[in-house]
């Protein structure tokens, strides 16, 4: 009797753990199946590509945020960071700059910027929704300020090769969005640095207890988070072939839903890589597959929204269930 | 446990609610079905040849199946939303009569170029064989353009170019701004026959909406050196700064300005409610795009006219032009849509 309870109570916990771990997924896969049946030329190879293409960008812009969510902040600037770079790369690829230095010139300011944005977090304890509201303004501002409000054309081909080239046959956006999730991965599940992360995210008080730097941990996370957009905001300038500062207006609300379907709890120190892919490609999938099924767009936010509340309903659950 | 089993459900029930929207889009299509396969047999029979003619219309990838995309450049802004509604009908109306076999819906640009490319890349996807796109921006949408055109899908371009509009679009369906420029300036001479000075109003510099409206405005004025320009503040179709620029105006040349030219009339009602305002009813302000609220200020005879853009008339022009395409016909390449002037007398044919 005893025994057959012990038993069940660990099959209990054996199916909580893999469905507070892959829930999410089950959601995703259930999604796929329901349209793919609805529209055939969905589940194609190419129709695949293609998504996985298209959400290289918010994937990049996901990981900075699923990082600042981590330890308790947000990053809102990230948008305004894809106009900087996309002005900054223009400039310089039009003043007849080579094209790996306009764009390490790109990240380069929207690493600066994170680092601004990490300083003033970290350093004067200042809320990290303000800091980043104020600064997106700045950030947009200067955007202008460099390209003149105007839209800067690239003529240079070797460039938009970024976005319109292949690599082994696998077009260069969806390399760029492996390599940087592989070196995420690493970086959050396998280094001090992440675990540090966590740590500050977690308790605070206790990550200073145990002598981890709160002030460099934030400031990381933040430069991170400009790096990753400097790169998305390379592969969306080349993609468009156009620099200008009215792009990636609104971004960050995609990266945020992607990252807390994720998992990426607000409550901080709670977030996994796997979960944020998945949370990357179910927002693809809910754009993509209510285009294919011709799902009016007046009613494609609404979906949308509810997806993202049903979401973080049950991971508000499962994280209760936990503690 | 149960509240987790209960609250996958739930998501689970969410993610299909998304199943059930593009189901009641499919429920439409079986009751269109019948219909089509009555209309099919009969036209086939009395014309045994028609069939090759059919395919080599509008079934451009040659599947048999005619599909249209179509990429809205927005779906919120007052000029496109009745656009995109009018689009919405005229092809639902066509996939009930069975003349195409499906189309997109009206897919969202969020005038943003990326998502633009995406729904192209979308389209490519979905098979489509004709795609008609509001471009969002001139060169940053051009992508969009080139990638479908590059699959074969015939692209019509509606209400504004992209880059490569004139090589790779299949056809373009607006209108001619230097003609909406050169209304615009007539407009005032009729009206303000002693001449004086006037203001011109611009759009965003660099647009070729605002390029093409002066040049339009130029073309006439040059010839009529009773009237002098006094300013183009930089007003960024921007309501509030044309206001401010025509109260500018009256401190600054009293009763000799007579005329304020605008690059849409988001600006020229705006800049002649601050005339009105300041007691110079007798200002002559006029715009293009035939907005509701400019539109009510004629009625109202607050404001003379307004030249309107007949964007529905654009992008109607693409449907017609997929008709004839199913049919076998040949489409022109750059129809004009013309511009229409707005008055009291017909002002009620286009207020909603």
């Amino acid at each position: 009797m005893s025994q057959s309870k012990v038993g069940s109570i660990s099959r209990q916990d054996m199916i909580n753990d893999l469905l507070g771990k892959y829930g999410i997924g089950v959601v995703m896969l259930i999604m796929m199946a329901v349209i793919s049946i609805m529209e055939p030329a969905f589940l194609t190879g190419r129709n695949i590509i293609n998504v996985a293409t298209q959400i290289s960008i918010n994937g990049l812009l996901t990981y900075g945020l699923c990082l600042s969510i981590t330890t308790g902040g947000i990053d809102l600037s990230v948008g305004a960071q894809l106009a900087l770079t996309s002005c900054m790369i223009g400039v310089c690829l039009r003043d007849g700059m080579p094209v790996a230095l306009a764009c390490l010139a790109g990240i380069g300011i929207a690493t600066l910027f994170g680092f601004i944005n990490g300083i003033l977090i970290a350093k004067f304890n200042m809320f990290p929704f303000v800091v980043t509201l104020s600064t997106q303004l700045v950030i947009r501002g200067l955007s202008q300020v460099i390209s003149n409000g105007q839209a800067i054309p690239i003529t240079s081909d070797a460039f938009k090769e970024i976005y319109s080239g292949k690599f082994l046959g696998i077009p260069i956006p969806i390399v760029i969005f492996v390599l940087i999730t592989i070196i995420m991965y690493l970086m959050l599940h396998w280094t001090r640095f992440g675990r540090y992360i966590f740590a500050v995210g977690g308790n605070v008080n206790a990550a200073i207890a145990s002598g981890i730097s709160r002030f460099w941990v934030l400031v990381g996370v933040y430069t991170i988070s400009g790096i990753l957009s400097g790169i998305a905001s390379i592969i969306f300038t080349a993609k468009t072939g156009s620099a200008q500062s009215n792009i990636g207006i609104g971004y960050e609300t995609d990266a945020v839903a992607a990252s807390v379907l994720g998992g990426t709890s607000f409550a901080g120190g709670i977030a996994t890589i796997p979960g944020d892919i998945l949370g990357i490609f179910i927002i693809g999938f809910i754009y993509n597959g209510m285009n294919m099924l011709g799902v009016s767009s007046y009613y494609q936010s609404v979906v949308k929204g509810c997806i993202i509340i049903g979401a973080v309903l049950m991971d508000m659950v499962m994280i209760r269930r936990k503690r | 446990m149960r509240k987790k089993v209960l609250s996958l459900a739930l998501v689970t029930v969410m993610a299909l609610s998304l199943a059930a929207c593009g189901a009641k889009e499919e429920a439409a299509a079986p009751a269109a079905e019948p219909a089509k396969e009555a209309a099919a047999p009969a036209a086939e029979a009395p014309a045994a040849e028609a069939p090759a003619a059919e395919a080599s219309g509008a079934d451009v990838n040659g599947d048999g199946k005619v599909v249209i995309g179509y990429i809205s450049k927005n779906i919120v802004d007052p000029f496109h939303a009745p656009i995109n509604e009018a689009a919405q009908q005229a092809l639902d109306k066509m996939k009930a009569d069975g003349v195409i076999d499906d189309w997109t819906g009206i897919l969202d640009g969020e005038t943003d170029p990326n998502k633009q490319i995406d729904r192209a890349n979308d389209c490519i996807a979905k098979g489509c064989d004709i795609v008609i796109m509001l471009p969002a921006e001139s060169e940053a949408s051009d992508p969009a353009l080139l990638a479908m055109n590059d699959e074969g899908i015939k692209v019509l371009e509606v209400n504004s170019k992209t880059a490569s509009c004139d090589t790779k679009a299949f056809a373009f369906f607006g209108s001619d701004d230097v003609q909406a420029g050169e209304m615009l300036a007539n407009w005032v001479l009729e009206n303000c026959k002693n001449g004086g000075k006037y203001i011109h109003c611009t759009g965003i510099l660099g647009n070729s909406a605002q390029i093409d409206r002066g040049q339009g405005i130029e073309n006439i004025m040059k010839d009529h050196p009773e009237f002098e320009k006094v300013g183009e503040p930089d007003t960024q179709w921007k309501g509030d700064l044309a206001a401010n620029a025509a109260t500018d105006g009256i401190a600054q040349y009293g009763d000799e300005l007579v005329a304020i030219i605008c690059d849409n009339d988001d600006m020229s009602s705006a800049a002649q409610r601050a005339c009105n305002d300041a007691g110079r009813k007798d200002i002559v302000c006029v715009g293009v795009d035939g907005n509701q609220n400019p539109l009510q200020m004629v009625k109202d005879g607050e404001l003379g006219a307004t030249v309107l853009q007949d964007g529905i008339g654009q992008v109607m022009g693409a449907i017609e032009a997929i008709q004839t395409m199913v049919n076998g016909g040949e489409v022109k390449s750059n129809p004009q849509i013309p511009f229409v002037l707005v008055t009291k007398d017909n002002v009620d044919q286009y207020l909603k």
